[in-house]
């Protein structure tokens, strides 16, 4: 035989319960009844009752006072009253709850069990005792101290949960089911709309030397924005020690397989073009209006300079690679090593469409 | 749009009320420095990034947001303006004295990551865990928002 198990009605509204004035034998039992906190409720089979049945009388009267409660599943509850009349004792019962606040245990039993066991096994080891018209009420699990700052420890950590929820959605890639990642993609996710304003400033400018230190010293192998220049003279904002190693790695990659190359420039969120290409796009963009167009590039995919992209995809003769289908076309004559070095340093950062 | 979340009200202005914001103040900055181009172009861009920052803050409810109020607050201080800001009430502060106490009992994986998180969100130095995360949900909003208005008119700007 099971005992009872009474859910607290869990209703996200902070509605609260009015119990009348007139007090019971067995508080515990009511304010279980009428807590209207959306926390996890209490379900525990093994604790003892603390009485061991209800009186007849008692039970008519909380059934009076049953009937007051607005719940949010009304429907069941109704089924419940009028259980509750037909039998006459007090059934074991489950008043199923509303939307949840989060983990609800529904164990339980329906409302046509009627078993006299008058449990109040409702209340389990560890209710606290407070006078009905308070408000949140909760109940504590088995095991849990009932004082107040557990309690209002769950309430926040119910009240954090909840809004990590409304952030999940927020958040691209927002399937993590763990708290700890789902964190580090908030926080990154953050930086990486800071960073993307950032970038987005510059370009309205044409500041190009200072666009390139700012980017360069802000740390390679990220992916960050490194912008074209403007004339290709403009270099001297460069850190050149890290473009040098990224030549020779490149180098060194691309006498094994033209495809690595082209792997570890993507993830630098650089690209390889003929020294023709870059001078070409260049002068261009030196006409602009714009003199300085960088497309941001960044971790999760920034939105693209359309223009820039497409320029850079045009090549035929040597290989180009655009960030966003990567595509690769065929290295016909070999790009030697002199000319790819310059083109990493003129790299223009193609971000994904 | 529209929030999906009941309790909390995490709405923001639509695309153009920030774009009316970052235009008027590009163009306040246009009028500052009448085409001589002011010394450093770092300079430049630092002044257009506060600008896209006050205007996003401005744009999506001045006051209305902890982390907008700060974020005006710091951009005037920079500036050596006064702002005027109507009271309200400071409950916020005290909350976190008064819980700090007892900080070790926060999940230490949650509170170490809101540390991380009030350094970047503008403002959350005095919030709590919950309130913080209130304000980053609607901080990222306006963010997005912000940069899809940059990214229009870049884009808009640089076709020749």
């Amino acid at each position: 035989m099971m005992n009872s198990s009474l859910l607290t009605p869990s209703s996200s509204s902070s509605s609260h319960i009015q119990t009348p004035s007139t007090t019971f034998d067995h508080e515990d039992f009511l304010d279980q009844i009428f807590s209207s906190s959306p926390w996890p409720s209490v379900v525990d089979d093994a604790h003892p009752p603390p009485s061991d049945g209800f009186h007849g009388h008692d039970v008519d009267s909380r059934n009076q006072q049953i009937m007051m409660m607005p719940l949010n599943d009304g429907s069941s509850v109704h089924a419940l009253y009028n259980s509750f009349s037909a039998s006459g004792s007090l059934p074991n019962f489950h008043i199923p709850q509303g939307s949840g606040g989060g983990l609800m245990n529904q164990q339980g039993q329906t409302q046509t069990q009627t078993q006299p066991q008058a449990s109040a096994s409702t209340a389990t080891g560890g209710t606290v005792a407070v006078p009905p018209q308070s408000r949140t009420k909760v109940r504590a699990r088995r095991g849990q101290a009932t004082d107040p700052h557990s309690i209002a420890e769950r309430l926040r950590r119910e009240r954090i949960a909840e809004r990590m929820k409304a952030l999940q959605e927020l958040v691209p890639n927002g399937n993590k089911t763990d708290k700890a990642s789902m964190l580090d993609e908030i926080i990154d996710y953050v930086k990486f709309l800071q960073l993307q304003v950032k970038v987005l400033s510059m370009s309205r400018l044409g500041g190009a030397a200072s666009v390139s230190s700012q980017l360069s010293e802000a740390g390679g192998s990220h992916g960050n924005a490194s912008s074209a220049m403007a004339g290709g003279s403009q270099t001297a904002g460069n850190s050149n020690d890290s473009i040098t190693m990224t030549e020779h790695q490149v180098a060194k990659l691309m006498e094994e397989d033209m495809g690595s190359a082209m792997q570890y420039l993507q993830g630098k969120g650089l690209c390889l073009m003929p020294i023709s290409l870059a001078t070409a796009i260049s002068t261009a963009t030196c006409h602009s209006r714009n003199p300085l167009i960088p497309g941001p590039v960044a971790d999760v995919g920034g939105p693209s300079s359309p223009n820039l992209s497409g320029m850079t995809i045009q090549s035929t003769n040597t290989t180009t690679m655009g960030n966003g289908n990567g595509k690769l076309n065929g290295n016909g004559n070999g790009v030697t090593k002199g000319s790819s070095s310059i083109a990493v340093k003129e790299a223009v950062s193609v971000s994904k469409p | 749009m529209a929030s999906a979340d009941k309790l909390i009200n995490t709405d923001v202005p639509e695309k153009d009320v920030f774009a009316l914001h970052f235009l008027r103040s590009l163009s306040n900055l246009r009028t500052q420095n009448p085409l001589n181009s002011p010394d450093k172009s770092i300079d430049r861009v630092r002044k257009i990034k506060k600008a896209a920052y006050v205007s996003m803050a401005r744009a999506a409810g001045g006051n209305s947001r902890l982390w907008s109020r700060a974020l005006l607050r710091r951009a005037a201080k920079d500036d050596n303006k006064s702002v005027r800001f109507s009271r309200r009430k400071r409950k916020v502060t005290w909350k976190i004295s008064s819980k700090r106490r007892r900080s070790n009992q926060r999940a230490p994986v949650v509170e170490e990551a809101a540390e991380r998180l009030r350094n970047l969100v503008p403002g959350g130095g005095g919030m709590e865990t919950s309130k913080l995360m209130e304000e980053t949900a609607h901080y990222i909003k306006c963010l997005s928002m912000q940069v899809k208005v940059m990214q229009c008119l870049v884009d808009g700007l640089s076709q020749k």
